[in-house]
């Protein structure tokens, strides 16, 4: 087995768990939204049954998503219900932000900064961030930014590349800008000799299986599977999967968004073939969604949301965390799903569990983890 | 498109005679180029001579003078064409249509709204490039704009307040449809009042459909413009202390009247403000009634919340006239001293540096606050800004590739006529959308978000093949607007060199890449091509990449 990957997908804008993996017979439910906006239990698309119940609840999947449905079945995806930060934000970019930061105040930088500071792994390509900008989380390291390797190519082909390469090359005086171009020439060298050719140009991906092409995660997962079978010492990827603050209208965006990343997530693990056993992905968002909906067909900003864990070094195929109920006197602020899993257990738990951390309090400082059993 | 490069690469190779020593480091920048770097989209041998001629004051005078209106930006924009093309279509019911493949003038930007409607009414068939055409010919307009305008200082603030209220002129045919009518207010309104700005983007229906206020009715109210409203556009999220009070009685502030910062139940209570503020675009209100087909504001009495509230520690009586619940929340924001420290922090950092410091910012909050009720606030911080000793710190911001590319072109004399979009896709891989960015932040802006190899790269690109004909952008090329008397590789390369930095270019990299100095290109293609090489050798340069 090759040295393990993670990949942390976030769901930016708020993704409403509460419509993803439902309490589809709770009276507080039932009571709370119209039928748009709940997971239903019969009529022409019910929700997915999960086969275990948490705290005798009829737990069921947004039935745009068979194909987590199916990893869940499997025993490769694991679900955690009703976890989130235990700061009580309801603004996305500041419950982002901390998050990303994994609670640590000010320059610290971003939990996947100090795991690649702490782990310090080699290799040409440790941690991308895919797409075009570094996520808060990989703050503070020199992850490579690109949405697909190509993308990273220095003047392929260009006659005056040699010649624009000695002045980049000669540096930016103090500015950041230096160290950055040495960076991009050696990412550029490397992959010039992997996917170009001089008569070709660059070598297209092929993947091992179809990826849907009305998902906006497909081609942000292909660039990771790419990366993962190049062999590129790839330890960490990012991948931001926008579009899910839904105030109005949410019924049809969502059964787009969470089918999307159903059938996306499920092309890139068959895509990854036998490197399934290197791969944990984690999926998550800011915060979860007001349990009432609002008058324009959408939900609010809430707390509480779900976490998930696709990797066969997990024992999945479960639902964890413990769930607090909808009545008023156990949500949050007589609002919002309560918080009852702070989220960097989670992501304390698969750090351990299979990246090989020992020393939790290097990426999560003062953090007591209180292990789910993800992994046990 | 490379293959004629790789001809005149041959040629070049061939002709490679001794490297050449470097010529030494440009001198340095005078305070025209920092100025002039910082308050309009890159300095011009004519906006040089501008500055120098009129001197500091005179210039910045005219600056903050300069009206929206330009003739002659009025008829460079009726000159311009964008390309739009699509298939014949057939939508059964409603119709079809013919097949275009066009290069169309900039017809909509100054269109009556009511009568846009048309592209967003779908029981009429149209191919849906035909209902984003409005955004697109503002993106086009945008380039324009900022490399010819003549006001140039205000086109600079149009941007950064596009950032600041970001809107995402592409998200759906609506907001496509009223993104003319909100560039042109934000234009309008750029160095003016501020709460006239903040009234105005409340109440433009790009924004409210953009942030989903549209459809915000009683009860539950529709929290996302409400919260963005504290968040992004007034008090900022550094006095949002949600997780510091728990009680609203709590929040600093309100036993003197006047909350210091903001919790969730303030948002809640703001979003029940604006229930009603809606648009005029014939949408459905109740049995028999619609608003307005008239492409401006709505409000909806009927969607209104009208019971007492509580915003900031303040009570709004119940059943107040139209609109007052919003409009005097927009009243407490516009003069917050939050709202002042965050804008004025945020126009620091646009025009000067990365993080400015906390007395810098004071003094410029000062100036916001004494200045609430003038027409000219925003232009008098931002005097109060350049004329601050902390104005004399040197050039540290990198140029986004936006203004990268308007930099370039301005500097080289190029004609933008933006015919095609290719340079927006261009922008797009290296992080930026221009009017397209989907998250309400707007652009990120600090350096440490596009000092990237994926953003040098695209600028090495940009400056390599921005001002080529199959880009699109700029019709004449370089060859045009190069002197007769610059006929080889050092004369080409000095005379690029110093129209980007001002300064002589250091001739050490064509010597390591074996590209002969005494080479003398023939003909417009490969007069062209050395100049791109030329321009790229000045614009990737500290002098010019930071302002």
């Amino acid at each position: 087995m090759a040295e393990p990957v993670l990949v942390v997908i976030f769901l930016r804008g708020g993704c409403d768990s509460l419509f993803l993996l439902a309490p589809s017979a709770d009276a507080d439910y039932l009571a709370a939204r119209p039928d748009g906006l709940r997971v239903l239990r019969d009529g022409d698309r019910p929700g997915l049954i999960l086969p275990t119940a948490l705290a005798d609840v009829d737990f069921r999947l947004h039935p745009a998503t068979a194909e987590l449905h199916e990893l869940f079945g499997a025993g490769d995806l694991s679900l955690i219900h009703a976890t989130g930060l235990t700061d009580a934000t309801r603004s996305h970019f500041d419950a982002e932000a901390r998050i990303e930061r994994g609670a640590s105040a000010g320059d610290a930088g971003g939990w996947l900064a100090r795991w690649l500071a702490h782990a310090a792994p080699g290799g040409p390509l440790p941690a991308l961030a895919v797409g075009s900008g570094m996520p808060e989380s990989l703050r503070g390291s020199r992850a490579a930014v690109a949405p697909s390797l190509d993308e990273l190519m220095f003047l392929a082909g260009n006659g005056w590349a040699a010649a624009l390469r000695a002045r980049l090359g000669a540096g930016f005086g103090q500015h950041a800008l230096t160290a950055t171009a040495a960076e991009m020439f050696a990412l550029s060298d490397m992959l010039g000799s992997r996917i170009w050719t001089e008569a070709d140009g660059v070598t297209p991906y092929t993947p091992a299986v179809a990826y849907p092409e009305d998902s906006e995660l497909s081609a942000p997962l292909m660039t990771v599977a790419q990366t993962i079978k190049q062999d590129l010492g790839l330890r960490i990827a990012t991948v931001d999967y926008g579009g899910w603050d839904t105030h109005d209208d949410q019924a049809g965006q969502f059964d787009r968004l969470a089918g999307g990343l159903s059938r996306a997530l499920m092309a890139f693990w068959r895509d990854l073939g036998p490197r399934q056993q290197d791969v944990s992905v984690v999926v998550q968002s800011e915060f979860g969604r007001r349990l009432r909906s609002n008058e324009s067909g959408g939900t609010d900003h809430g707390r509480a949301g779900a976490m998930m864990v696709l990797g066969p070094q997990a024992r999945g195929g479960r639902l964890l965390g413990r769930w607090p109920g909808l009545s008023n006197e156990t949500l949050e602020e007589g609002a919002d799903l309560a918080v009852t899993t702070d989220y960097r257990d989670v992501l304390a738990e698969v750090l351990a569990g299979h990246m090989g951390l020992t020393d939790i309090g290097a990426v999560f400082p003062g953090l007591a983890p209180a292990p789910l059993g993800l992994f046990g | 498109m490379l293959n004629r490069r790789d001809f005149l690469l041959s040629t070049l190779l061939a002709s490679a005679t001794a490297a050449l020593g470097s010529r030494g480091a440009a001198a340095p920048a005078d305070t025209t180029d920092l100025w002039l770097n910082r308050l309009t989209f890159g300095a011009t041998p004519e906006t040089r001579a501008r500055f120098r001629a009129l001197g500091a004051g005179a210039w910045l005078d005219e600056q903050l003078s300069l009206p929206a209106r330009d003739e002659g930006l009025t008829a460079r924009l009726a000159a311009a064409r964008l390309h739009i093309a699509y298939p014949a279509g057939d939508e059964g019911e409603t119709g079809s249509w013919q097949a275009v493949d066009e290069d169309r003038p900039l017809t909509l930007l100054d269109a009556d709204p009511a009568s846009l409607l048309r592209l967003i009414d779908w029981t009429v068939a149209m191919d849906y490039a035909e209902r984003l055409r409005p955004a697109e010919e503002v993106i086009a307009a945008s380039l324009i704009r900022a490399v010819h305008a003549p006001a140039q200082l205000r086109e600079v603030m149009t941007q950064f307040w596009h950032d600041h209220f970001n809107v995402h002129s592409e998200k759906d045919e609506f907001v496509a449809n009223f993104f003319p009518a909100y560039d042109a207010g934000l234009r309008d309104r750029a160095l003016g009042n501020f709460r006239d700005l903040l009234g105005f983007v409340a109440t433009s229906p790009a924004m409210l459909v953009y942030l989903t206020n549209d459809e915000s009715r009683a009860s539950p109210a529709n929290e996302n413009f409400a919260r963005e409203l504290l968040e992004l556009h007034t008090l900022g999220a550094g006095v949002y202390l949600n997780d510091r009070v728990a009680d609203w009685a709590d929040v600093p502030g309100v036993a003197e009247g006047l909350a210091q910062g903001y919790i969730d139940e303030d948002v809640y209570e703001v979003a029940r403000c604006f229930t009603g503020w809606t648009v005029g675009d014939g949408r459905w209100v109740a049995e028999g009634a619609t608003t307005p087909k008239t492409g401006l504001f709505a409000y909806v009495e009927g969607w209104h919340d009208p019971y007492q509230k509580r915003v900031l520690g303040r009570e709004f009586p119940s059943h107040r006239a139209p609109m007052a619940d919003g409009e005097e929340v927009l009243d407490m924001l516009a003069t917050h001293p939050a709202t002042a420290r965050f804008v004025c922090t945020k126009l620091a950092r646009r025009l000067l540096v990365d993080d400015p410091a906390p007395d810098l910012v004071e003094r410029l909050a000062a100036v916001f606050l004494g200045a609430e009720a003038a027409p000219d606030q925003i232009a008098q911080v931002i005097r109060a800004l350049v004329t601050d000793a902390a104005f004399a710190a040197p050039p540290e911001r990198l140029r986004r590739p936006f203004e990268f590319l308007a930099a370039l072109l301005r500097a080289t004399g190029a004609e933008v006529a933006s015919r095609e979009q290719g340079w927006v896709w261009n922008l797009g891989r290296a992080g930026w959308r221009q009017h397209s960015f989907p998250p309400p932040t707007g652009h990120p802006d600090r350096n440490r978000d596009w000092e990237t190899g994926l953003v040098l790269l695209r600028l090495t690109e940009l400056a390599l093949y921005a001002q080529d004909e199959w880009f699109g952008l700029v019709p004449a090329g370089y060859a045009t607007r190069l002197p007769p008397a610059a006929r080889d590789v050092a004369a080409i390369t000095r005379h690029w060199g110093k129209a980007l930095t001002g300064a002589a270019p250091d001739l050490g990299a064509l010597a390591a890449a074996d590209i002969a100095p005494d080479w003398q290109p023939e003909g417009d293609d490969e007069r062209h091509a050395v100049s791109a090489l030329a321009v790229a050798m000045a614009a990737l340069t500290p002098q010019f990449l930071y302002r």
